[in-house]
């Protein structure tokens, strides 16, 4: 068709800048690459601090993951398929910690579950002698706090995509609610589950501001990989390489692994 | 005149790595030995303060901690990280008590200021920084003193660059720092005399 190779010519100067912009964003990654030191990598992954923070981090991004899904699914349920006033607003709330820096989302969770004077936090030390902050609970609820939006997102994209006609045969057919979830949403909403699961997954994985500020940076307890990367910079810089490298492998394998949920299918 | 903060092993990397200063100050003699042996310094470092190191903990004091001792009564203990000077100097201090804290009860901070902090906003028990920067928070945390016998002394010192633009503006600051006016104005932020 003729519109198509008018609009699919590239103005040069822009194709320029594009191929600038893809460099802007791949270049750092071969600045890691190039101050691995290849020759000792297996040495500094396996170093005692190193391990610690790895284990903490797969343990608590996984009990984040599925926290933010069983608190996630519930609520994209309510965004994209409920009618209530204020749904707008409410969207508008659940993505503001995506965008909100991380260091203010520790701060406002302090202000909840923190000791001496959070809204919770205080009622719970004083009743039950329990403390929330410093802890892997903590750990486990600043990943819970920047990963829940995307996951939520993702599943609302999913549920509205969903052509209704299937959950209505299926109700037709005789099936109640909690059956037509189960059987019809879910499935088709596999995708969409997927990708949100993984996204909130690595979000979760890459937290440090909440953390650093709420959980505190306690080796083996709450000092999670990135806290990790950020403390070695300073005393064995080889060693924060090294573990960045595994953050940026695991990245890259999540996106390959989804490839088709983004780069779309090529019909 | 620009001012660029951070612990002493941070600085001490930003040097090393370019960063356009004209004079530096460490909160150790070492820091600065270390960048003389890589050809950054051009002066020879003077000391211009010295520091001692103090407990901070939660206003009111409810855990009665009274000496660093009494730090085992603490669920988590703040201290610097263990490369930056006062990190080193607080394991000193902690082990001349006689004390040996596990790993599981210490949050780190990357510098004083941040490790105080988790005292004031945070849920840490106690914090073993410089006594000037629990001044600076003295509003926030009871601050309890440790005795000399069992504190440490920070020897602050400073120089000028070699790579300064601005080199006879840095010699100027420098001996400026180190006059009696300068000493008087660090001693008023509780440091001590040299």
């Amino acid at each position: 068709m003729a519109s198509s190779t008018v609009t699919s010519r590239t103005p040069r100067g822009l194709g320029a800048i594009g191929v600038i912009g893809a460099l802007f964003l791949v270049l750092p990654l071969f600045g890691i690459v190039r101050r691995v030191a290849w020759t000792s990598l297996w040495e500094q992954l396996t170093s005692t601090q190193v391990t610690e923070a790895l284990r903490l981090s797969l343990l608590a991004s996984f009990l984040a993951t599925l926290c933010a899904l069983i608190l996630g699914f519930p609520l994209a349920w309510l965004l994209a398929r409920a009618h209530f006033r204020g749904r707008a607003l409410l969207r508008a709330l659940v993505t503001l910690p995506m965008v909100m820096p991380p260091v203010v989302g520790g701060i406002a969770l302090l202000g909840v579950y923190g000791r001496t004077n959070g809204l919770l936090g205080s009622f719970l030390f004083d009743t039950f002698g329990v403390q929330v902050t410093f802890s892997l609970t903590a750990v486990v609820i600043a990943e819970t706090f920047v990963a829940l939006p995307f996951l939520v997102l993702a599943i609302e994209g999913g549920l509205r995509s969903i052509d209704p006609r299937h959950e209505e045969a299926a109700a037709v057919m005789g099936a109640g609610p909690w059956q037509r979830m189960s059987h019809v949403t879910f499935r088709l909403l596999r995708p969409s589950l997927v990708a949100g699961v993984a996204v909130a997954w690595a979000r979760a994985l890459g937290e440090f501001g909440a953390t650093i500020t709420f959980a505190g940076n306690i080796e083996g307890r709450t000092q999670t990989t990135p806290l990790a990367v950020y403390m070695l910079l300073e005393s064995e810089p080889e060693a924060a390489y090294a573990l960045s490298l595994v953050l940026v492998v695991v990245c890259v394998a999540v996106l390959f692994a989804l490839r088709d949920q983004w780069l779309g299918r090529r019909s | 005149m620009v001012f660029n903060f951070g612990s002493t092993t941070a600085l001490v990397s930003q040097v090393q790595a370019g960063a356009p200063a004209d004079v530096f100050a460490a909160a150790d003699t070492a820091s600065i030995d270390r960048l003389r042996t890589s050809g950054l310094v051009s002066a020879p470092s003077r000391i211009f303060a010295v520091n001692t190191l103090g407990l901070a903990v939660k206003r009111g004091n409810p855990l009665h901690i009274r000496s660093v001792a009494d730090l085992q009564k603490a669920k988590v203990v703040s201290l610097c990280a263990k490369t930056v000077p006062c990190g080193v100097y607080a394991s000193k201090v902690i082990q001349r008590a006689g004390l040996a804290l596990a790993e599981s009860n210490i949050t780190r901070g990357i510098d004083a200021k941040a490790t105080v902090g988790a005292v004031v906003n945070g849920d840490a028990d106690a914090a073993v920084v410089y006594v000037t920067d629990i001044a600076a928070s003295a509003r926030l945390v009871t601050t309890i003193t440790i005795p000399t016998a069992q504190n440490v002394i920070a020897k602050y010192s400073i120089t000028t660059l070699q790579r300064a633009k601005n080199a006879v503006a840095a010699h100027a600051f420098l001996q400026y720092v180190t006059s009696s006016a300068g000493v008087q104005t660090m001693t008023r932020f509780g440091f001590g005399r040299p």
